[in-house]
């Protein structure tokens, strides 16, 4: 098998009794990458990652680690180590015996084992703990002995359950930007499994969407969130709205009607959409603009989207303000405009509007 | 009644009136007598005369008594270790059930306690016996052995008894402690290249400890006073301890020498308990 991955998953389907958890999932993950799984909980991401790390082992499919086949190699064959969600750290070890733990069992020399433990704490900034018990750590801090605890190993890769998720939201910024600085000063590839995903945004270098058991799209934070591959990527990172369309043509350009009849353009459509398919127009509120009904262009482009509606809606969220507007046949939008204008808002309830866009902004995406 | 309601530790003690005035009255106090009585001399007719002698203190080191003495700690020791070489295994497989049959299988472990305690071990004699217990007369009769087995009137019974009398006592504290223990350390501990016995080892076995401290406490102090187990199951010729103290007590009428007893016994009981929680705490901080 290639050796050119860190992580590589073939074809892997994990069952639990009736119930597909992982349904064909085909993963490559590259040396020293950050590495995200993302979606809500139930996807199959922490199934996923616990058959990388040999907890569970997969109905069918293959994982290799740096191109070696796992098989039903048990977890402490594995040069590959875990930081759980609830840290799991030893209540009855002090913290540098926790720490000390997997350098114990792999059988280092005693001086080697204190060096490395002392080196580890270091880096997470813990070395006046060493001889505290968890409970008497906060949070963060029990956060970070977790992390030192599988760093000190020095595995191929790392692999993280939600880590963050039991801390407050201040603590978990700070926490995802040192994790991502950790990550970079060591090399080791990170498997990171979270549901949040301004999280994986934040810190990923490149991200797999999940859902049911299936991996929507793989990709770095940019494709993922400017390029969603369907419906259910573009609805589950960030804000999106979606409008019914009929598909009019797909070549040489893309060209859909609403139900108001109105036809816009659009730069990539998924595939396997035919012409007179029923399908939704996804673009992002940010991505929108709105004009005033004199402000209409003398000369139409395709390049530009113009759709009437009426406000129905406003909702100030500081650097923004979000308008919400009704088209013709009903459907509502939002459109989130910077608050850049000076003096009051220059929209109010009720009043008619023209929303465009760039066509190139827009994504037509099966039901 | 104001001062009561903005006074919470009159109120705390007034909570605790009914129990602290029951352990005084019938567990203090008796205690007390006991303690006197083991420095008095007998009297002719049971009772005792109001005179103090530490003779009865030497006795209890005589080695007529002070083997039996030793050799109760022994039986208790060894019913210990039996039923917590038993017991465990038996609490891990319980704790690591599907909750659903845990309690099925907690239920099925305290049925034996719904027989009173001396038909259950009335029960075993008839197992036991040497010439008409069932076990020795059918392994007879089936031609394996030509001579009876010695399986009663000897320690070996009164292991026996105690071992199976105390077996639940010793499963319930650790299987409460396993019961407790996060799944997720032991995932950790595989994680961070322990093999299942390492994982164990440093892991489920010192969080366990507690579980195991109970129980041993919970199964030896009632072996070291046993005193119906042997007295059945002994024969009359192997006894314990709790038969010589109700012995002075009801047979020989030496209210004195049995409350001598009495004493010494409780405080080697309770220097045994102090060295094996010292011992115990220790071996789970170097886990």
């Amino acid at each position: 098998m290639t050796d050119t991955y860190a992580v590589e998953l073939q074809d892997v389907v994990k069952q639990f009794g009736d119930v597909i958890a992982v349904n064909h999932v085909t993963l490559q993950i590259h040396d020293g990458e950050f590495f995200s799984l993302l979606g809500p909980s139930g996807c199959g991401k922490t199934t996923t990652l616990r058959m990388i790390a040999g907890f569970e082992m997969p109905t069918s499919g293959a994982i290799y680690i740096h191109g070696q086949r796992q098989g039903y190699r048990p977890p402490n064959k594995r040069p590959v180590n875990t930081v759980f969600q609830n840290y799991a750290l030893f209540p009855h070890m002090t913290v540098a015996k926790n720490v000390a733990f997997g350098l114990e069992m792999k059988k280092l020399a005693k001086e080697d084992i204190k060096r490395r433990v002392g080196e580890a704490l270091e880096m997470v900034r813990l070395s006046g703990m060493a001889n505290r018990k968890p409970k008497q750590l906060s949070g963060g801090q029990q956060q970070r002995v977790a992390l030192a605890r599988a760093l000190v190993n020095r595995p191929e890769v790392l692999l993280l359950d939600e880590p963050l998720g039991a801390l407050d939201l201040k603590l978990r910024k700070a926490m995802q930007l040192e994790l991502k600085a950790l990550q970079e000063e060591v090399g080791i590839t990170f498997i990171y499994v979270t549901h949040d995903q301004e999280e994986a945004l934040t810190m990923s270098d490149r991200i797999a969407v999940m859902n049911n058991g299936i991996v929507h799209q793989v990709g770095n934070p940019e494709e993922i969130y400017e390029h969603p591959a369907d419906r259910f990527v573009a609805d589950f990172i960030g804000e999106t709205n979606f409008i019914p369309v009929k598909v009019v043509a797909l070549s040489p350009a893309i060209v859909v009607e609403l139900n108001t009849g109105e036809r816009v353009h659009a730069g990539w459509a998924e595939e396997g959409l035919a012409v007179g398919d029923n399908a939704v127009l996804s673009i992002r509120p940010e991505k929108m603009d709105l004009l005033e009904p004199h402000e209409r262009p003398q000369t139409p482009s395709h390049n530009i989207a113009l759709i009437q509606g009426s406000i129905s809606h406003l909702v100030y969220v500081g650097t923004d303000t979000r308008h919400t507007v009704t088209l013709r046949d009903g459907t509502n939008v939002v459109v989130r405009l910077q608050n850049v204008y000076i003096g009051e808002e220059p929209w109010e309830i009720g009043e008619e509007t023209i929303v465009t866009w760039n066509a190139a902004h827009a994504r037509i995406l099966k039901e | 009644m104001e001062r009561l309601r903005r006074n919470p530790e009159l109120q705390a003690w007034l909570l605790l009136a009914a129990p602290v005035i029951f352990l005084l009255i019938f567990f203090m106090a008796p205690l007390l007598i006991v303690f006197i009585y083991s420095f008095l001399e007998r009297g002719k007719y049971g009772g005792v005369e109001w005179v103090f002698t530490l003779e009865n203190i030497r006795r209890v080191f005589d080695p007529l008594y002070f083997r039996t003495f030793l050799r109760s700690f022994n039986i208790a020791i060894i019913t210990t270790l039996i039923t917590l070489i038993l017991g465990y295994p038996l609490a891990y497989f319980i704790a690591n059930s599907p909750p659903h049959r845990r309690s099925a299988l907690l239920f099925a472990l305290m049925i034996p306690f719904w027989t009173n305690f001396l038909i259950r071990t009335y029960a075993w004699l008839t197992l036991l016996r040497t010439h008409t217990g069932l076990i020795n007369v059918s392994l007879m009769n089936w031609g394996i052995i030509e001579k009876p087995l010695p399986l009663f009137g000897n320690d070996f019974a009164i292991i026996l008894g105690l071992v199976y009398g105390w077996l639940p006592v010793m499963v319930l504290p650790i299987y409460a402690a396993l019961e407790r223990l996060d799944k997720s350390l032991l995932e950790a501990a595989r994680d961070l290249y322990a093999s299942n016995f390492h994982a164990f080892r440093r892991v489920t076995w010192p969080l366990s400890i507690p579980g195991v401290v109970a129980g041993s406490m919970l199964v030896f102090i009632p072996s070291l006073g046993a005193f119906v187990t042997p007295a059945i199951l002994g024969g009359g010729k192997s006894l314990m301890i709790g038969n010589i103290i109700s012995n002075q007590f009801l047979g020989a009428h030496d209210w004195p020498f049995g409350s001598a007893l009495s004493m010494v016994m409780m405080i080697a009981m309770l220097i045994a308990t102090v060295i094996y929680f010292r011992w115990t705490v220790k071996s789970e901080a170097l886990a």
